[in-house]
């Protein structure tokens, strides 16, 4: 073994077996190629789950808005913090005659501003930040016209942990029970004190449950990001922890992992030395890479909840909450939310959202540019894959594949996604 | 009293030819840039800041974010880039990243500085 796998090995054994109700039989993937399964997926998960629509910052101050248009026409809603301080949600649309309410220039792009009420631009109506019509004009000329039952059709919307969380269907049970408790612990993290927000998105031509799967192992980096470790793919493999270092854990519907990191650098003393082609170099300069900067802001002590798998040189926490958002808490005190919301089988949409605490001078600002830019470029190259993945499993040639222990998270997945369809098309045929 | 524009704050004079190219306000167009030109251009680039870099930190360490003046947020913008083209330049020796076909990400939130 080389000094990392031996540093970081832990003599642990297999997780799957763990989990007996999950077994270790090959697994089928029409769950991602089937149109008809797509239908149900949406109907079933998408359309009555709680789903996480940005952070409560968004909404600095009353009057604060901002519109979604949640991909695949699921739904275009507006999400408002009212006079009050109390958060809204409901769908963009006018009580009068169906135009959309709040958009600026192109009515498919999202907008966000303050204000005190909505002012519908094709008559006039107008609305308070509850979505409630606050005015109708030349209102005398409609018939037996109700206004006080008159809105924007409300979507239940609840805050947790500063996370903005909708749900589309009428009845949902209360998010907290959704959450459960494991997830609930994350209350305890100080998400607010990271502010600077840096946002990607990208559509990929491919099902977004392949994304998901794509980033919940640690089988692929010495494979797709070879080139970031070492040039020489046997060296690469070699370079990173052993498959024993990592952790795993499951309690339906949402799922953890853990992941390992180097250490920090030292405290800055001289210099990073001669500069040089070189991105250890870059790193020493720049005091950051992959794994965050390297001079770690105060937050404060670390919340018990985080690595509880007991991880050496712990590097994040990568909690999956059921169906499409992941919350990486680092171990150098940021976050990055991934979120994937289809718009067909074979394409989504993907989001990175990066927070840390806000910059106090440059040094700071540029060890998160560092942070950002090889995030992004590792994240690249999961993209393509996933497009590759998609466009092979289409010829329907192969329709069992192989999972490793390594991919115990990919098999609870796509278990209770296929799991909940199930029981919804059990419910709606009763 | 003079009435010429410092491009860079005294001292980084050298690295002025590349502020046209490289002091971008925006990730998007320094990703732009970086896809723009040959991976012999961006070595050039690289070779040219990387020697600077430390010295240049160093000097915007002495402001306040949200008050750096004009110059500095020009020097600022090239250090950006150089974390940009670092990838390409000592990873990859190609401008896009490999294997990453059209792969491409829009960024819709960005720090203002």
């Amino acid at each position: 073994m080389t000094n990392i796998q031996d540093r970081l090995s832990t003599g642990k054994g297999k997780f799957t077996p763990m989990y007996p109700e999950l077994g270790t039989d090959p697994v089928s993937y029409d769950d991602c190629i089937s149109e008809e399964f797509f239908r149900a997926e949406r109907e079933a998960v998408f359309e009555r789950t709680w789903l996480c629509v940005g952070r409560e910052e968004r909404l600095p101050r009353p009057g604060s808005y901002f519109t979604r248009e949640l991909p695949g026409k699921l739904a275009s809603i507006v999400v408002t913090r009212d006079l009050d301080g109390k958060v809204h949600a409901f769908h963009n649309v006018c009580a009068h005659r169906g135009n959309k309410v709040v958009w600026q220039e192109h009515p498919q792009d999202e907008t966000q501003g303050n204000c005190r009420e909505f002012a519908c631009k094709y008559h006039g109506w107008r609305y308070a930040l509850d979505g409630k019509v606050s005015h109708v004009t030349n209102e005398g000329e409609f018939f037996d016209l109700d206004v006080s039952s008159l809105g924007m059709p409300r979507v239940h919307c609840e805050v947790f942990a500063g996370f903005l969380f909708v749900n589309l269907s009428e009845h949902p049970v209360p998010l907290r029970d959704f959450l459960g408790d494991r997830i609930l612990e994350l209350e305890a993290y100080p998400f607010h004190l990271m502010t600077e927000r840096y946002g990607f998105s990208t559509r990929i031509h491919g099902n977004w449950k392949l994304a998901v799967d794509s980033v919940c192992e640690w089988y692929h980096p010495p494979y797709v990001h070879g080139r970031f470790i070492h040039p020489d793919q046997s060296k690469a493999e070699k370079m990173v922890p052993p498959v024993d270092a990592y952790h795993y854990d499951v309690f339906r519907p949402h799922m953890l992992t853990s992941v390992p990191g180097p250490p920090l650098l030292p405290p800055r003393e001289g210099g990073a030395g001669d500069a040089a082609q070189d991105m250890r170099w870059v790193y020493r300069l720049f005091r950051a890479g992959l794994f965050g900067p390297d001079d770690v802001p105060d937050i404060g002590p670390m919340p018990e909840f985080l690595n509880t798998g007991e991880i050496d040189s712990w590097g994040n926490d990568q909690f999956w909450l059921f169906p499409n958002l992941s919350i990486q808490i680092w171990a150098r005190n940021y976050f990055i939310t991934y979120t994937y919301w289809p718009e067909a089988v074979d394409s989504h949409i993907y989001e990175i959202d990066m927070y840390f605490v806000p910059p106090a001078n440059a040094h700071e600002r540029l060890a998160q540019e560092l942070v950002v830019d090889s995030t992004i470029e590792f994240a690249m190259q999961d993209v393509n894959t996933i497009e590759a993945t998609h466009s092979a499993l289409e010829t329907r040639r192969q329709r069992q594949f192989q999972l490793s222990d390594q991919e115990l998270l990919i098999r609870q997945f796509h278990r209770v996604i296929g799991d909940t369809v199930a029981a919804y098309e059990a419910e709606a045929a009763r | 009293m003079t009435t010429t524009t410092q491009l860079l704050p005294h001292g980084f004079e050298d690295l002025e030819p590349y502020v046209a190219d490289w002091a971008k306000p925006t990730r998007a167009e320094r990703y732009e840039t970086r896809l723009s030109k040959t991976i012999d251009e961006l070595v050039e680039f690289y070779d040219a800041i990387a020697p600077r870099a430390e010295e240049a930190i160093d000097y915007l360490d002495r402001f306040a974010l949200d008050e750096l003046p004009a110059d500095a947020t020009r020097l600022m913008q090239l250090l950006y880039s150089m974390i940009l083209v670092s990838y390409a330049v000592n990873i990859f020796k190609q401008p896009r990243i490999p294997d990453s076909g059209a792969a491409f990400f829009d960024m819709v939130a960005e720090p203002a500085v």
